[in-house]
């Protein structure tokens, strides 16, 4: 019982990787992820987040010290803040667009 | 972190040169040709765990492609010293050895011109983003001018009362929404304005606008003396001038004709709205109405859209309604209706069938209680059929005979301010009369339903709200209300404007007070002030 279990869910992880890399797949040749990139990026901006994110950035620079922080510590600082600001509104945006997208993909 | 590269960035570019670089850019970050595209999709995931969504970078020396999160292209560069790696969604480059991602100017500029590049060819319609970068000029003037402001959420930058030079709330109180106004705010206080001629200055509304706006914002809170604007409009709108009480919302359609014939020079044929005008007031204020006549012998339709600046709606009950619309520059089609066709008093529905045959056995009878109490109840008698009468039968344009015919107007585009006046004074040849009824309206205020796409498909049908869609496009938030005190003879305007998102303040000449949004929502209002929620780029 418990390894037919296990091998169930290993395989849902393998397939739902394959989707994954079909959905990206797709995204990307159609072009609808540059789409939704710069649809994405305007929501951002326009909403502020992209204002707020840079203050928390520059704090955390001045914090550190430029000489001392890495891009990754950066990322590693800002990356729960940034989710948590995206506004709720951009998400269901951004949800939608995606899933209109998949629903004219017959062949995935 | 380094902004001046790193020996081995330096090393790369002496070796190879920066194509390398430009080549990645190309094929795998920002794709501008079908080939391109298709190769990025087919490459898109790591030689090494085959997934796509872990920071993928790309070696800048082989083929080879590794994800940064699970370390693979890090094991790359430290096993063939390969050091570069270009992140393939951003196409910023990271050197292994420095640990870090580096910053290289002809890097930059490379990855810009190929991101310009891939926006043009997937028909992107706005120009990518790019962070403002102060020009020489701005840097001296930065340099020049110290002093810093910062806008926190509890700021009061941006309120100041008004001297009344006599009778002019009206004009007050316009300038108070006009202020509040985002748009024009931002457009204002980011110098759009270019004057055309130099030696008018003195002469160009927008430019007192714009000193106006610059006082409002400067952080000084004694009250403002607005006589120059004052007389600017007396020069130029000859009607309203004297210092007798003058109506606010005919103050402020004028004010928008000064504003926009003042536009001359970026005034273009070229604007989307339906004013064929791109100046800012038009880009602002204006919206397209749709006119449906229906002939009732034929049924064809003859459809005519015209601009407007603001929607004047009835408050009398619809059968005695009888008021002439107001001489402003643009006339919006107000309803006359001699009959009142929908027996419905809660307003929920036009029926087709009395519509139809236009007996008049179903029309209601004269003085019929339909008075509105809220904006919807406006807006949705607003756009209902209305029977035009037998006296006024017009020329088909399908049928080419003279029919009765009924009339339906509905909003064919949304302008990003929508300004609704209510019209709560009575002028005709017999009274004058103020009407004070409470009339509601909303905080957020949804103009779906009064959409031609919308109104006309439902109309007709028994259940109006049926199909509804709900796009956040025609979302509208309150951001001023005008509002009329006392009677038409010894009245006083004041005005409630919006700071920051929901703070609200209310205008009484040179008296600034804080207000609830309940105090705003229960006033008498006037003038409605709206803006779309969410703006979409031309
Ligand atoms: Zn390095
Ligand atoms: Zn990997
Ligand atoms: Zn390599
Ligand atoms: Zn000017
Ligand atoms: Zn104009
Ligand atoms: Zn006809």
């Amino acid at each position: 019982m418990q390894t037919t279990i296990m091998a169930d869910y290993g395989d849902r992880k393998i397939k739902d990787a394959q989707m994954r890399a079909s959905i990206n797949q797709k995204l990307v040749e159609t072009g609808e992820k540059e789409r939704l990139k710069e649809l994405l990026r305007n929501k951002l901006i326009e909403s502020g987040w992209r204002d707020e994110l840079k203050a928390h950035c520059k704090e955390v620079v001045r914090r550190k010290g430029l000489e001392h922080v890495t891009v990754d510590d950066l990322v590693a600082e800002i990356t729960p803040k940034g989710r948590e600001l995206v506004p709720d509104e951009v998400k269901r945006e951004l949800l939608h667009r995606i899933r209109a997208f998949l629903a004219q993909q017959s062949n995935i | 972190m380094s902004l001046s590269g790193c020996p081995h960035v330096a090393a790369f570019k002496k070796s190879k040169g920066t194509k390398p670089f430009r080549i990645i850019q190309a094929f795998f970050v920002s794709c501008s040709s079908v080939e391109n595209v298709k190769r990025k999709a087919r490459a898109g995931s790591c030689h090494v765990c085959q997934q796509c969504n872990q920071r993928l970078h790309a070696c800048l020396t082989c083929v080879f492609f590794g994800c940064y999160t699970m370390g693979h292209i890090q094991d790359h560069a430290r096993s063939t010293k390969h050091n570069l790696a270009v992140d393939m969604t951003h196409g910023t480059v990271f050197c292994v050895p420095c640990g870090d991602y580096v910053y290289d100017s002809e890097f930059e500029q490379i990855s810009q011109e190929e991101r310009l590049n891939c926006s043009k060819f997937h028909g992107s319609s706005v120009q990518g983003f790019s962070a403002w970068e102060a020009t020489g000029y701005e840097i001296e003037l930065l340099r020049r001018n110290p002093t810093r402001k910062k806008v926190s959420g509890s700021s009061t930058i941006g309120l100041r009362g008004l001297i009344n030079l006599g009778n002019t709330c009206f004009m007050n109180c316009i300038v108070q929404a006009l202020t509040h106004t985002p748009l024009l705010r931002d457009f204002f206080l980011s110098d759009k304005h270019h004057c055309e001629n130099e030696r008018s200055r003195d002469n160009c509304l927008v430019c007192e606008m714009t000193r106006v706006f610059q006082e409002f914002y400067s952080g000084i809170r004694s009250v403002h003396i607005p006589y120059r604007l004052l007389h600017l409009v007396w020069t130029h709108a000859r009607h309203l001038a004297g210092y007798e009480q003058q109506d606010a919302h005919e103050f402020f359609i004028a004010a928008l004709d000064v504003l926009h014939r003042h536009c001359k020079g970026h005034n273009g044929a070229s604007g989307n709205n339906p004013n064929h005008c791109n100046c800012i007031i038009d880009q602002i204020f204006t919206g397209g109405l749709q006119s449906d006549v229906t002939c009732q012998a034929c049924k064809g339709i003859s459809t005519t859209v015209d601009p407007f600046w603001d929607i004047s709606l009835d408050l009398g009950p619809s059968s005695s309604s009888n008021s002439a619309p107001l001489p402003v520059p643009i006339i919006v089609p107000t309803p006359l209706p001699d009959f009142s066709l929908d027996s419905n008093s809660s307003g929920s529905s036009t029926s087709s069938s009395s519509l139809h045959n236009g007996d008049s056995g179903l029309m209601s009878p004269p003085g019929f209680d339909d008075v509105p109490h809220s904006l919807d109840d406006c807006l949705r008698r607003f756009t209902r059929p209305e029977y035009l009468g037998s006296s006024a039968k017009i020329k088909c344009s399908v049928c080419q005979n003279y029919q009765e015919s009924t009339k339906q107007l509905t909003m064919k585009t949304l302008p990003l301010v929508a300004c609704f006046h209510l019209k709560r004074f009575e002028h005709s040849s017999r009274f004058r009369k103020k009407i004070s009824t409470f009339i509601s309206f909303p905080h957020e205020l949804d103009m779906t339903p009064y959409m031609s796409t919308h109104r006309r498909a439902n109309g007709l049908s028994h259940h109006p709200r049926s199909n509804r869609t709900t796009t956040s496009d025609n979302q509208y938030s309150l951001f001023a209300v005008v509002n009329h005190h006392g009677s038409l003879e010894a009245g006083h305007y004041t005005c409630y404007v919006r700071q920051h998102q929901d703070q609200w303040f209310k205008c009484d000449d040179a008296l600034i007070t804080k207000a609830s949004v309940h105090d705003v929502l229960q006033s008498e209002g006037y003038l409605l002030f709206y803006h779309k929620r969410i703006l979409e780029y031309e």
